[in-house]
């Protein structure tokens, strides 16, 4: 399966997808092969596009799936200055979002691709957004949010505050073997549990994704080395060591305080017992059973 | 000769029972507890602190509870530093929430990102029938077999104690067990009075020219002051009724959510709001039958000053620090934890010296039964010569 393609539909709360990328390599690809893929599927998708133009959002697209990506351009008059623009970067707030996503009236709730979300950045305040982005995904009108985030275009305190609202990261990094990148992506589910994963894959030139090989995360684990055991006690110039005799010898010294073995399973044991005297005779002990009391004429 | 007669009646070096133990000890020997014929009126799920008589809850977890002296005190604001991913502070938010639903109390939820019913429908279930066991010196009594190569030889009276002391619980059963994997009944939440409040629902309210606050903490605020006021906690209505703690959860304080650009910016515009806030809310909670737990995402925030001063003027503050993500996943070292704790802060209350745990080196881990926060202990491995060159530390259970 498809590294993007792969969303789940969670009731109450739209999962949000940030890819992040940088200068090395540009994560534009990905996201039109997601769009791509979303129209496969037969989802309405509307891009809110700012960097790149509408011909070459598009594509080569035909047919039925032209007709269900509807791009809102702001690449031509992005802040409205020759009164000619179709969708402004001030028109990105809830209200007119959930406008122009109803305008279409579809059975399933559309996809929302923000091509990109570092435009946005630079002419909103990031609270603002943030707001704007939680808005939407209550208010249902929206059933996905698919943004492009250029993590070397804002200082690292901003990509994570909006990484902290997705539900998904991908974060891109090229490799030094030409067309293959690598993909790390962090999901976290309701329930709290995060997954990493990270996964090589290239673009064919109709924009499908191959996914080459998952970077297993076993091989990163340090191996642990059994180290050789150094004896202690060579190389010195006392002896240290033991004969089996001597050892035998050694054994055999009794020590002191050694019990019997119902004593140490008593004295281990006590518990909820209440005390008890256990009497173990010594070696020297003179142990005389009759009572050195009985001829006292008292 | 000399008659070797051993007398054992009292208790010995072997402890069995667990209290939180005095300062400087490292086994706890006594299973005393202060009988205190006080005229603290007692309020079900609270019990007096045996330092310093404090009135305590559970957080719902008891190794947090020994942790932070026994328990949280009532009137005092709990600070958690939330992980990467706020995984495990959000399962500390349900518990803490889930433990003042099993106890009756009421509870105040707020969130400016889920709905505070999400978080509610989350809570993990009790586990009302007996004691999930806490990881006690019973399990680890051996028979004294001298084939076991376990027993010692010469130390045989230390053998059932285990070799450090990793679990961390109190004795008397104050807090209660959760099941994780299964979600608290409806009819047992049903039970317990809830407030709400959800930031995108909540009418703006002006906060006027002078104050720091931003509008949603300042909306916040009047709200917890409404409900405490409203449902007599701070004493308002008269004593014939009967008196019960509140709980307030108040998760992601600080994220853009709430308005505040805390996390976005090195010197935020609204540098002072969450400290204003922090500090009313701890007013609040002193002159009322209150206690709070507050999450932050401080891994966001830029500013260690502010959280310096975030810490400061919250009572107790903890911070959680998960593996998840980072090379101490597959470290060898960290293999059986999910994260480590830090305990920040510690609260002075009416006395001079504070409860601090003996180590500070926690790690905590994930049980489906069970919050377990435990000492890392660490030792030489045997195998590496005495004056080495190569040693390698493995943690100690």
């Amino acid at each position: 399966p498809s590294i993007v393609a792969s969303h789940e539909r969670v009731a109450f709360s739209v999962p949000s997808y940030f890819t992040t990328n940088s200068v090395h390599y540009s994560g534009r690809c990905l996201l039109k092969s997601y769009i791509r893929a979303a129209l496969k599927r037969d989802e309405v998708v509307h891009v809110l596009g700012f960097e790149v133009s509408e011909e070459e959002t598009r594509g080569d697209l035909d047919g039925s799936c032209a007709e269900r990506l509807l791009f809102h351009d702001g690449y031509k008059d992005p802040l409205g200055w020759r009164k000619s623009a179709s969708f402004t970067a001030h028109q990105f707030n809830s209200q007119d979002l959930t406008r122009i996503l109803r305008q279409t009236q579809q059975p399933k709730a559309p996809v929302l691709v923000i091509d990109s979300l570092s435009w946005l950045l630079r002419h909103h305040d990031p609270v603002a957004i943030c707001r704007s982005l939680q808005e939407l995904r209550r208010g249902g009108a929206v059933r996905t949010i698919v943004g492009l985030l250029h993590s070397d275009l804002h200082n690292t305190s901003t990509v994570d505050c909006v990484s902290h609202l997705a539900t998904a990261v991908v974060t891109l990094a090229p490799t030094s073997q030409g067309p293959l990148a690598v993909a790390k992506t962090t999901k976290r589910t309701k329930s709290g549990k995060v997954t990493q994963d990270e996964e090589l894959f290239s673009i064919q030139g109709d924009l499908t994704v191959t996914i080459h090989r998952t970077v297993s995360q076993a091989g990163k684990k340090q191996t642990e080395q059994e180290s050789s055991e150094a004896d202690p006690t060579a190389n010195l110039t006392f002896n240290l060591r033991l004969s089996d005799t001597e050892r035998e010898a050694k054994e055999k010294v009794s020590l002191p305080f050694v019990f019997s073995q119902e004593k140490k399973s008593a004295l281990l044991h006590k518990g909820q017992r209440s005390g008890r005297i256990l009497y173990v005779p010594d070696a020297n002990d003179d142990f005389d059973q009759e009572d050195p009391d009985d001829d006292l004429d008292v | 000769g000399t008659a070797s007669a051993v007398c054992f009646g009292g208790s010995m070096a072997a402890p069995m029972k667990n209290t939180s133990a005095p300062a400087g000890l490292s086994f706890n020997s006594t299973s005393f507890q202060k009988k205190s014929r006080s005229k603290l009126v007692s309020i079900p799920g609270t019990r007096p602190s045996v330092q310093n008589g404090q009135l305590l809850v559970s957080t719902g977890v008891t190794s947090l509870d020994y942790v932070i002296g026994g328990g949280l005190a009532v009137g005092t604001l709990l600070l958690i530093e939330e992980d990467r991913y706020d995984s495990y502070s959000r399962m500390l938010l349900k518990y803490f929430l889930a433990e003042g639903v099993v106890c009756g109390h009421e509870l105040f939820v707020a969130s400016a990102w889920d709905h505070p019913d999400e978080i509610l429908q989350e809570l993990p279930a009790p586990i009302l029938d007996d004691v999930a066991s806490v990881t006690s010196m019973e399990d680890q009594a051996q028979s004294c077999d001298p084939d076991n190569p376990e027993s010692m030889k010469i130390a045989w009276r230390y053998q059932n104690l285990p070799k450090v002391q990793t679990a961390l619980a109190s004795s008397a059963r104050f807090g209660h067990y959760y099941d994780v994997s299964k979600t608290m009944d409806a009819d047992i939440l049903q039970r317990s009075k809830i407030h709400m409040f959800f930031l995108p629902e909540e009418a703006h309210s002006e906060t006027g020219a002078l104050s720091p606050m931003t509008e949603a903490y300042a909306s916040l605020l009047k709200s917890i002051h409404g409900v405490i006021h409203k449902e007599g906690f701070d004493g308002a209505t008269p004593q014939s009724k009967v008196r019960n703690i509140m709980r307030l959860g108040l998760h992601s304080l600080g994220s853009t959510l709430w308005g505040d650009d805390l996390c976005c910016r090195e010197k935020p515009t609204h540098g002072h709001a969450l400290t204003t806030f922090l500090y009313a809310l701890r007013g609040l909670l002193r002159s009322s039958l209150t206690v709070a737990m507050v999450t932050i995402p401080s891994h966001l925030i830029q500013n260690r000053a502010v959280m310096g001063r975030i810490t400061r003027l919250s009572d107790t503050a903890i911070a959680l620090e998960s593996f998840r993500g980072s090379d101490r996943e597959t470290n060898p070292l960290y293999k059986d934890y999910h994260g480590l704790l830090h305990v920040r802060q510690v609260p002075h209350l009416n006395c001079l010296v504070c409860e601090v745990p003996d180590s500070k080196d926690l790690a905590f881990k994930l049980k489906r039964k069970q919050f377990t926060i435990e000492v890392i202990h660490f030792f030489f491995q045997k195998k590496n010569p005495f004056f080495g060159f190569s040693v390698s530390f493995l943690p100690l259970k």
